[in-house]
């Protein structure tokens, strides 16, 4: 009997909790449906925004090849590529289409070398994309001002040094990241001169990044690193200490003599790895007769060094700690006195009485 | 007409060297990946194959090796390479590659190297 009833008269006449549920119901079904045409709209939306760029690209790639191919030896700007240069100018003005030119001349600009390159360098002064480069850096926000410091350094723009140099110390550490890259891949070791009045830290992320970068270059021809070994700045010491080991800086060794004495830790244990790397003798001596006043760090460290500059004169020093506490100590005590003088080594696993030393003793063999 | 198959992923890249070497006189022949170049390799058995090493699907190695090895073809190939990447390159020669060119590079260039790669006379 129910089932003849009208749908509104069914509806009025079940338990609340079913109107509920048929409520709910409905509500969820609107929505899905709602969600499915706006899905359907967004789709269709992004497939033809793709479709459009990928016609844009097209477009451009061609106008790019055209123009650099209509080019003569004299390097002036003829008809055609004058033509060219209005029509890319008449669509940098649409962000889209500028974000669509930009990454087409630089895909082209990594890739070619000579003539070419500077020809596309050219093509972003004369269409005016670099004034819009040139006009993020005038931002308030600092993502967009880290972007065209981005864009100037993969377009190589070296003419915007003093614009981009100003924000060695901002705020935000991806702006400065951008900023010191900048200048180290368009001024190379010349560009390190940011170092001079860096106040931030220099994150160790953005040490490797300015080394790698350094070490692209051909010419690798380091200037003086005194003075950032120097700095008040401890991160820029310890990228100075990189750049001294990396670049065998052997004529800073006073200056790093001096990193022994310095209050950090982290410096003074840097700056014994580096003279160990640079044949340091003199800081061996110094750090010898001033052994018990390292901390634990450094002394391990001083090992290092000392098992790379070992003299046979360091034996009665190296005898004094085969049996030191610490487990790295004693093995590169012994492993010392292994390489200097095997005759008294060998006595030693004689004259041992712990079991913790025989089997050091026994380790060190095994090396 | 000699036929060149060019495989590049970068399509302005292509696109710039497939009108430098057709303005010589050579048929191009283009791919975006391994896959099309080794569908155009064995659909026009070309006379040269410039390939870059880092591609989608198949690499440029992979190109060279089934070139070299499973379609026994002793055709000249050029191999381009970025920074960083000298052990691609050392086993791109030790698959059978001809010739390579590190990017950037000058597009001049690669039309010297396709001219001498294609005028060789073998000995034989």
């Amino acid at each position: 009997m129910i089932d003849n009833l009208p749908l509104s008269a069914n509806f009025n006449e079940s338990p609340l909790l079913i109107q509920v549920a048929w409520i709910a119901s409905c509500v969820l079904l609107s929505v899905i449906i709602l969600l499915s045409i706006y899905l359907k709209i967004m789709r269709f939306h992004l497939r033809k925004k793709d479709k459009d760029n990928a016609q844009f690209k097209n477009e451009y790639e061609a106008y790019l090849i055209e123009y650099l191919y209509s080019g003569d030896t004299t390097g002036k700007i003829n008809e055609l590529q004058d033509s060219i240069i209005q029509k890319l100018k008449a669509s940098v003005s649409i962000k889209s289409k500028r974000k669509i030119i930009i990454s087409v001349l630089y895909n082209l600009m990594n890739e070619v070398s000579g003539e070419m390159s500077v020809s596309i360098k050219q093509l972003y002064y004369n269409t005016g994309l670099i004034n819009y480069a040139l006009k993020r850096l005038e931002s308030k926000r600092w993502h967009i001002i880290a972007k065209g410091i981005g864009e100037l350094t993969r377009f190589k723009i070296d003419e915007a040094h003093h614009k981009v140099s100003k924000f060695v110390n901002h705020p935000r550490s991806e702006v400065r990241k951008e900023t010191q890259l900048y200048l180290v891949s368009l001024f190379r070791f010349e560009g390190l001169s940011f170092l001079n009045n860096l106040t931030t830290p220099l994150s160790e992320w953005a040490q490797i990044q300015l080394l790698e970068t350094l070490q692209k270059f051909d010419d690798q021809q380091i200037c003086d690193i005194r003075p950032w070994l120097k700095s008040t700045n401890d991160s820029v010491v310890l990228f100075a200490l990189k750049l001294a080991q990396i670049y065998n800086q052997f004529e800073v060794q006073d200056t790093l003599m001096e990193l022994l004495a310095h209050p950090k830790k982290q410096i003074r244990i840097s700056a014994i790895q580096v003279l160990t790397h640079l044949y340091g003798v003199e800081a061996k001596e110094l750090l010898k007769a001033n052994f018990n006043d390292l901390s634990l760090e450094e002394q391990i460290c001083f090992f290092g060094m000392l098992e790379k500059l070992v003299m046979p004169s360091d034996e009665p020093f190296v005898e004094k700690y085969l049996f030191h506490k610490n487990f790295e100590i004693q093995l590169l005590a012994l492993k010392i006195l292994k390489s200097i003088n095997i005759d008294k080594y060998m006595g030693l696993s004689e004259t041992t009485t712990t079991e913790k030393d025989s089997s050091m003793i026994k380790l060190v063999n095994t090396l | 007409m000699k036929k060149i198959v060019l495989a590049e992923d970068n399509t302005t890249l292509s696109l710039l060297l497939k009108f430098r070497l057709e303005k010589e006189g050579y048929e191009l022949f283009m791919a975006k990946d391994g896959k099309d170049a080794l569908d155009l390799i064995e659909t026009h058995e070309p006379d040269l194959i410039i390939t870059d090493i880092m591609m989608p699907f198949i690499s440029g190695l992979e190109v060279i090796s089934h070139v070299r090895i499973k379609l026994d073809m002793d055709t000249p190939i050029i191999v381009f390479s970025a920074a960083g990447q000298e052990e691609m390159v050392l086993k791109a020669f030790n698959l059978g590659a001809n010739d390579f060119m590190g990017k950037p590079f000058s597009p001049n260039e690669l039309v010297i190297r396709v001219k001498r790669l294609l005028t060789v006379i073998p000995i034989s």
